[in-house]
């Protein structure tokens, strides 16, 4: 069970020149339990802290104020490493290149073991990178397709008790996203992974147990999809309203 | 004879167990320690006294020649001139390398000179390496040359290693490239203390259709200071490329120069260069995965210079 408790980020607002007196709240105050072996997809718009807050179960942003527990344990203060020795691993909306470390490195740090067999099944239960894929250089040349299957290969290879994977459907083809949609619920049913996605697919949308929409830095509404349409809908509608002169004119803001 | 220091040093800077297969001509203190020829390949000592001079038959194949330098005698600055010429179509691999041992108070040094004539059609692979290892307090000064002439549908790869140890290291690379002929240039050097690196390179894409690609990766640790420069000429229609990097880990002190020329208007060159620290997002995704900071600085250390 991992549980976010009053969960507070704050960071500078870079818009205001005195940094140590304007902050900007980006995560406020969020409170929520995710269930073992659950389902969750974590929608909301652009910017309304959703990555912030993913960060913030990682470990990789520090909390402002807030509580996360996980299993019972306070894990607040933990580093990176220990969380993610603890079971909780973050797939990063736009993961990090390297220069002189390829797929097989990344993959072999995350199974512990460099094992060529071992690395195969992991690639074969992933399924949607090939075995060609491990001596790729994870660098600049990748696609972004390409580094998001290998990003969220190394997080299926540490066995996860929670797996948080950020945006993992962007640049991914459209026939990938299918394969990947099965393969997060199969890891779900067959290791009661608690899995959480951020996503605006409505593949992912569909999928879920229970859909989380952040709207500014706050859980605006869980529960299932159904419930969540009117406000889906609300948020798809043009905010440019004031200063639009139709969709159909040129000068349409959007 | 090798002792066990000499063996340390070859299996540094050589990857060697024992003396090596096939030819080669090691050198330790200014002095000859052992040379074998092969059918194809002749190592003389040259006119002057000075150095080597390494030919390699036409159309030799699969075959490589080890020249690695021992250096452990106090007081001493070694310097030589190695002449090597590599024959049409042929294909080898030339192990270079310096160690350094210092035991004393006095600073050991080694100049290498290095010229390679590569003939038409003839591929290279060049590894070096440099060393210094030691208790003594003495400064361990490498500052290697290397001259390069390619002829024709020539390829040449340099890889160009040093990895601490090393007080202080003037490097000098020249070459110039003909027609269709390629050269892969990869620096890597790390440096800690004090030390201090200087990198210069003179690259002439002389022939029609010739390529380059010069890679320089930089590591920096304590108040090290790593310059390097590079002039990269293009005198015809030819792609040139480079690529500098370097990390800085504490106080180091890094210029990266490059340089591009074009004298042709067909000419196509780039150039990338970065210096910084450790980037955090590479930092933050390996400790993700289970490693310490400590561990996740390593891992991308060995493999940025690998
Ligand atoms: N460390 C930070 N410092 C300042 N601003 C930040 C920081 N991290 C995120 N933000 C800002 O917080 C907002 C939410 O970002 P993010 O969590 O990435 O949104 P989302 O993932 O929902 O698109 C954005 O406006 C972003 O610029
Ligand atoms: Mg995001």
């Amino acid at each position: 069970m991992l549980q976010l408790q009053n969960v507070t980020f704050k960071a500078p607002d870079s818009k205001t020149k005195d940094k140590t007196l304007s902050q900007k709240t980006i995560v406020d105050d969020v409170s929520f339990t995710f269930e073992p072996g659950g389902f969750y997809t974590i929608t909301g718009p652009n910017g309304s802290g959703k990555t912030s807050l993913a960060k913030l179960i990682m470990g990789i942003n520090e909390l402002s104020s807030g509580k996360i527990m996980f299993n019972g344990k306070d894990i607040s203060a933990l580093p990176i490493n220990e969380r993610s020795n603890a079971g909780v691993v973050y797939g990063f909306q736009h993961p990090a290149r390297f220069k002189g470390t390829n797929f097989r490195d990344l993959l072999s740090i995350s199974a512990g073991t460099d094992d060529e067999d071992t690395l195969a099944r992991i690639i074969a239960r992933v399924g949607v990178c090939s075995m060609d894929f491990l001596d790729k250089p994870v660098d600049g040349k990748l696609s972004g397709g390409e580094i998001k299957k290998i990003e969220l290969a190394t997080v299926i290879a540490r066995n996860p008790k929670v797996a948080i994977y950020d945006e993992p459907d962007t640049g991914i083809d459209l026939w990938t996203i299918g394969p990947m949609v099965d393969l997060l619920k199969r890891e779900q049913k067959e290791n009661n992974t608690t899995t959480i996605v951020v996503s605006h697919n409505k593949a992912f949308l569909e999928t879920a147990d229970t859909l989380l929409l952040i709207l500014n830095g706050k859980i605006a509404y869980s529960g299932n999809l159904k419930g969540a349409i009117p406000m889906l809908e609300d948020l798809s509608v043009c905010t440019f309203s004031k200063s639009c002169q139709g969709e159909n004119d040129d000068r349409c803001y959007r | 004879m090798i002792d066990a220091t000499d063996k340390k040093i070859l299996k540094e800077v050589a990857d060697l167990e024992g003396l090596p297969k096939g030819a080669y001509n090691i050198r330790k203190n200014g002095k000859l320690l052992g040379r074998e020829v092969s059918a194809n390949i002749k190592i003389e000592t040259n006119e002057k006294g000075d150095g080597i001079f390494i030919d390699i038959k036409p159309d030799t194949k699969n075959e490589s020649v080890h020249i690695p330098v021992i250096l452990s005698q106090a007081g001493l600055h070694d310097t030589v001139y190695n002449t090597f010429i590599i024959g049409e179509g042929a294909d080898v691999t030339i192990i270079a390398g310096c160690g350094i041992h210092c035991g004393g108070k006095e600073s050991e040094g080694h100049s290498g000179i290095h010229e390679f004539q590569i003939k038409a059609g003839a591929k290279v692979k060049y590894v070096e390496k440099h060393i210094a290892i030691g208790e003594g307090s003495g400064r361990r000064i490498l500052n290697p040359t290397t001259k390069i002439f390619m002829e024709e549908n020539a390829q040449a790869e340099m890889v160009l290693t040093q990895l601490g140890g090393v007080d202080e290291a003037k490097r000098y690379n020249e070459a110039e490239i003909g027609a269709r002929s390629v050269l892969l240039i990869t620096e890597r050097v790390m440096t800690e203390g004090s030390q201090m690196t200087e990198s210069k390179n003179e690259i002439s894409l002389t022939g029609n259709g010739s390529k380059s690609n010069i890679v320089s990766r930089s590591v920096l640790k304590g108040d090290s200071k790593q310059d390097f420069y590079v002039n990269l000429t293009a005198r015809a229609k030819c792609y040139g490329h480079i690529e500098c990097d370097a990390i800085i880990m504490d106080n180091g002190n890094n210029q990266t120069i490059p340089a591009l020329r074009a004298l042709h208007p067909d000419a196509e060159l780039t150039h990338e260069a970065s210096i910084g620290k450790i980037a955090n997002d590479q930092l933050m995704k390996l400790m993700s995965l289970g490693l310490t900071y400590d561990e996740a600085v390593n891992r991308i250390i060995q493999g940025f210079l690998n």
